[in-house]
């Protein structure tokens, strides 16, 4: 690693220091922190999947004992504005969104009435005598079903359910097939999933009557965006409001949003003058907190004999349910940009559906772009299916080198500071790709059905303002960051970012550390309060690293500055350019050799804030620094990943035998914590793969409510990921930081994928659809024989 | 639903006095009645292993248990694990990061200090199948194991 020699704090593998209060019980989650004489919530949540209201009666639960309230729809319509979400996109209709619904419910679970009580037992009890009187209307329970003709209306303000769609051209696709050895069809469907935060949802909001203002405690992954909403949502000024966010049990993209029953629970605080709390359970949360993903791709390719990709044709639908937290076309979209990721590819078009059905409203989960690298990396080994070519010649014939580099995509995305090919490379050696296809032969002679795949990814993170610019969306992808030092010479930083588990705490302060030349045990971060921090657009996109990361290390170099420029004026220095700090003390190089000066940061300090007059000429006194700072439209890391699996043909049960990652995600601030996010995200999308599902039934009833029902990996079920560096600076960003933490859900999705139809091969069945599942497996399975044993046998 | 009772619990070695409805569950009496809060919440329908405290010091599932049930019983909670310096397990999973949010961590915390001191010198499957038990959404569970194996083998060299 290059990186480690140019840093003296970045890239240090530093235990967490948050740990010690989570592992011994003392960290602080929203459910831990005490309002006295908080009142509870608990929402009336509607059974039917789509149903007009025709009266809600609330007489019984308001003589339950205990109970302060029962509200609706249109109570909350008076002290509360619509979610308009209109950014100006062509073929994006504009929605909005009712706090509660007025008129009609429009998923299993949407919340109709909010009971509010002296206790969670009793708002629960009391939400039970909530009677609402409903007329069915014909549920929208698929894609198809939203897209047929005559279709119910999901939104009825909308001329069809079909909520978005673009369409882009780039070269003549329709050439190239002309010109084509072959055309290669391929299907990919990803299933509808949720988020599953250990922590579920949950806020605290306290109304000061006399001050008017909110103090709104929330888990919360983007403290600041998610002020301007609840101020512009209840009429108030983003200065009446304050946003806590404490310790977050996990988010993975479900902690962004202002959900409809945050913004209930903070009006109806300031409507009844009391401090009022609301805890999802986990049924709720795995019905109406919000869900992600479920689209269905159809690519079409143009290939030469020799595997060469000449041009590719893609379709996306995707299932966006019924309500719009988000632009509809925010996730496909991206998915359409970045598909041809580590190939090169210059004739390209894509169309993107984006469809309401009767379903809970999506939103992005960690990595919303998941399905891209098993759309492309999936459609290669159709190609080598296809063409019986060895999938990774395929690869090898597409992919981008170095020399290739920048790459402008047909899309327009340029690729730079990348490693696609070396990746591969490693991965392939590592796993041992040859001799695995020997084992691979031998154990069929057993009956026994090993597979290996290959998924490369190209993973966006970190999206600058020009990229949300360029895409029409509002909104800004910069962040903001300040670091004071204090009189004493430690250090406090804040950044605009919204952690849940990702170990801010250490490794921002390592950034803060590289930047102004101190121990980063001396440097405090402090998130979470937009009292505090500064407005940042917070964590999302894997944008903590950079943004963040970068925001603060700019800053701390903007804090050594000063530092220095006064260290030259006490050291009788007519310049700082042969200053330096290091460990906090200032070192001066005199011929090629630095050397203490026996100054150090707790001196500058003093002087800075208790001598002012013995300051240089123009450095006003206090140490107290900002900037923001806004990344490059888009940074891309990459990565292959490679997995080997067996399927046991009978029973269909899948097993990872091995897995292997090497990864290029740029200067890594702590490898610890990176590691950490590598395997996590694997994790996450191995789960997603094999188990997770929200299932809908025809009527659009949930009928995953439970975790006995929506499966998520245990440690019998997830490998141990083994993991190869390859880190290559990003040239454009402070430090060389690319991001990461995404990509991992990515690169399993494909990878496992290609291997199971790679263990599948000799039965003619290629698995389209997730997750994996034992049932899905042997649905492939059932009737086919394995055509190259039984010739053997005949 | 109001008809209140006290009653009498053992909680971290402390005789503890609640007043609560038959029907509140353990887990909430130890967070709200009596402001243990590290003892978590994740489903409230015994899967995810959160809340797992020890009951007459055997793994059990907080959620699931009525605080009446546990009048007579002895339960020990994460806040009496690790007060003064961390236990070998906390501070393994703190050195192999095997925690991010840290949500469900107590609770696997209290998994395997029962564990370890029934199995001493366990297997790396024997820990995954255990572990299994609590669901983690962030790590992966790789570390976890590791930690739980290095955590068994500082216990072993510890012991006379």
């Amino acid at each position: 690693m290059t990186a480690r020699s140019q840093f003296n704090y970045i890239g240090k593998p530093l235990a967490r220091k948050e740990d010690r209060r989570l592992v011994t019980g003392h960290g602080r989650y929203l459910d831990d922190i005490v309002v006295p004489g908080a009142l509870h919530a608990c929402f009336v949540r509607s059974p039917h999947a789509h149903a007009k209201i025709l009266g809600i009666s609330v007489e019984a639960a308001h003589e339950v004992p205990g109970v302060v309230g029962v509200f609706t729809g249109k109570d909350l319509a008076q002290w509360t504005n619509r979610l308009r979400q209109a950014p100006r996109i062509e073929g994006l209709q504009p929605t909005e969104i009712e706090t509660l619904p007025t008129d009609k419910v429009r998923f299993h679970g949407d919340p109709v009435a909010v009971v509010v009580a002296s206790d969670r037992y009793v708002a629960e009890d009391a939400a039970e005598l909530v009677e609402v009187d409903y007329e069915m209307l014909a549920p929208v329970a698929s894609l198809e079903a939203a897209l047929a003709p005559g279709a119910a209306l999901v939104d009825d303000a909308l001329p069809s359910n079909l909520v978005s769609h673009q369409s882009f051209s780039a070269g003549n696709v329709e050439a190239r097939r002309k010109e084509a050895h072959a055309v290669v069809e391929a299907t990919f469907y990803q299933h509808r999933q949720t988020h599953v935060p250990m922590e579920t949802r949950g806020c605290a909001a306290v109304w000061d009557q006399g001050r008017e203002h909110l103090t709104f405690h929330i888990g919360n992954q983007v403290p600041h965006p998610l002020r301007s909403a609840l101020a512009g949502r209840l009429g108030l000024s983003e200065s009446q409001v304050t946003v806590i966010s404490p310790d977050v049990g996990g988010g993975f993209g479900q902690k962004i949003a202002l959900y409809r029953e945050e913004l209930t629970v903070a009006a109806l605080a300031r409507h009844l003058k009391q401090p009022l709390r609301w805890r999802e359970d986990r049924s709720e949360n795995l019905m109406a907190a919000s869900h992600a993903r479920e689209n269905l791709c159809h690519t079409r390719t143009s290939v030469a004999a020799d595997g060469r990709i000449l041009g590719i044709e893609l379709e996306i639908f995707e299932d966006f349910g019924a309500y719009c937290f988000y632009p509809a076309n925010y996730m496909s979209r991206v998915v359409a940009m970045i598909l041809t990721g580590p190939y090169r590819i210059a004739d390209y078009t894509f169309e993107v559906k984006v469809a309401l059905t009767n379903k809970c409203g999506n939103g992005p989960m960690r990595a919303p772009m998941a399905i891209t690298s098993w759309v492309m990396d999936g459609t290669i080994d159709a190609i080598a299916r296809q063409l019986e070519l060895d999938p990774l010649k395929v690869r090898r014939v597409n992919m981008l080198r170095t020399a290739d580099l920048p790459y402008r995509m047909a899309t327009g995305e340029t690729l730079e500071d990348i490693t696609p090919a070396e990746t591969l490379e490693s991965a392939v050696a590592s796993i041992g790709y040859d001799a695995f296809h020997e084992r691979q032969r031998a154990l069929r002679e057993e009956g026994r059905y090993i597979g290996l795949g290959l998924c490369t990814v190209v993973e966006s993170t970190t999206y600058g303002s020009a990229f949300y610019k360029t895409t029409g969306i509002a909104g800004s992808g910069h962040e903001a960051a300040w670091v004071r030092i204090e009189p004493s010479g430690v250090i406090n930083a804040s950044v605009g970012l919204g952690g849940s588990g990702q170990g801010y705490e250490t490794a921002l302060s390592q950034t803060v550390a590289e930047g102004l030349g101190v121990d980063p045990s001396m440097v405090r971060i402090l998130t979470g309060n937009t009292d505090v921090a500064p407005y940042g657009m917070g964590s999302r996109g894997a944008r903590g690293g950079t943004a963040g990361g970068g925001a603060l290390y700019l800053c701390a170099q903007k804090a050594a500055e000063q530092v220095l420029r006064i260290a030259a004026h006490r050291l009788g220095l007519n310049s700082a350019q042969e200053l330096r700090l290091l460990d906090g003390q200032v070192e001066r190089r005199i011929n090629n050799e630095w050397t203490g000066t026996g100054l150090f940061l707790t001196d500058i300090a003093r002087t800075a804030y208790l001598d002012p007059t013995n300051l240089p000429e123009g450095v006003a006194p206090g140490l107290d620094f900002s900037l923001t700072y806004d990344p490059p439209p888009m940074t891309y890391s990459n990565s292959t990943h490679a997995c080997e699996v067996e399927v046991d043909t009978r029973t269909g049960r899948l097993t990872i035998l091995r897995y292997v990652v090497s990864e290029d995600c740029g200067t890594v601030i702590n490898p610890i914590v990176v590691r950490g996010q590598q395997q996590g995200a694997i994790a996450m999308g191995l789960s997603g793969s094999l188990f997770e599902q929200v299932v809908y039934d025809e009527n659009g009833q949930n009928l995953s409510a439970t975790f006995a029902d929506y499966l998520v990996a245990t440690a019998c079920e997830l490998p141990e990921v083994e993991i190869l560096h390859n880190h290559t600076p990003n040239k454009r960003t402070p430090a060389g930081i690319k991001g990461m933490a995404e990509g991992g859900v990515m690169g399993a999705i494909g990878a496992v994928s290609n291997a199971v139809n790679d263990a599948l091969a000799p039965f003619g069945v290629a698995a389209t659809h997730q997750p994996l599942s034992p049932q899905y497996l042997r649905s492939l399975l059932r009737g086919r024989a394995d055509r190259n044993r039984q010739e053997g046998q005949d | 639903m109001s008809d209140k009772r006290t009653i009498t619990l053992t909680v971290n070695g402390t005789t503890r006095e609640a007043d609560v409805e038959p029907r509140r569950l353990l887990s909430d009496v130890l967070r709200e009645d009596l402001g243990l809060t590290g003892t978590h919440v994740g489903c409230e329908h015994g899967v995810c292993g959160a809340c797992t405290v020890l009951i007459d010091d055997k793994p059990a599932r907080a959620c699931l248990t009525y605080a009446v049930q546990m009048e007579g019983h002895e339960i020990t909670t994460i806040e009496a694990v690790g007060e003064e310096t961390l236990s070998p397990l906390q501070q393994a999973l703190h050195e192999e990061h095997g925690l991010q949010c840290g949500f469900c961590t107590p609770g696997i915390v209290m998994t395997f200090e029962a564990f370890l001191r029934e199995m001493p010198d366990p297997s790396e499957a024997q820990v995954r199948d255990v572990l299994s038990g609590n669901l983690c959404r962030c790590t992966g569970y790789q570390n976890i194991v590791v930690a739980v194996l290095k955590a068994a083998a500082v216990m072993r060299e510890k012991r006379p």
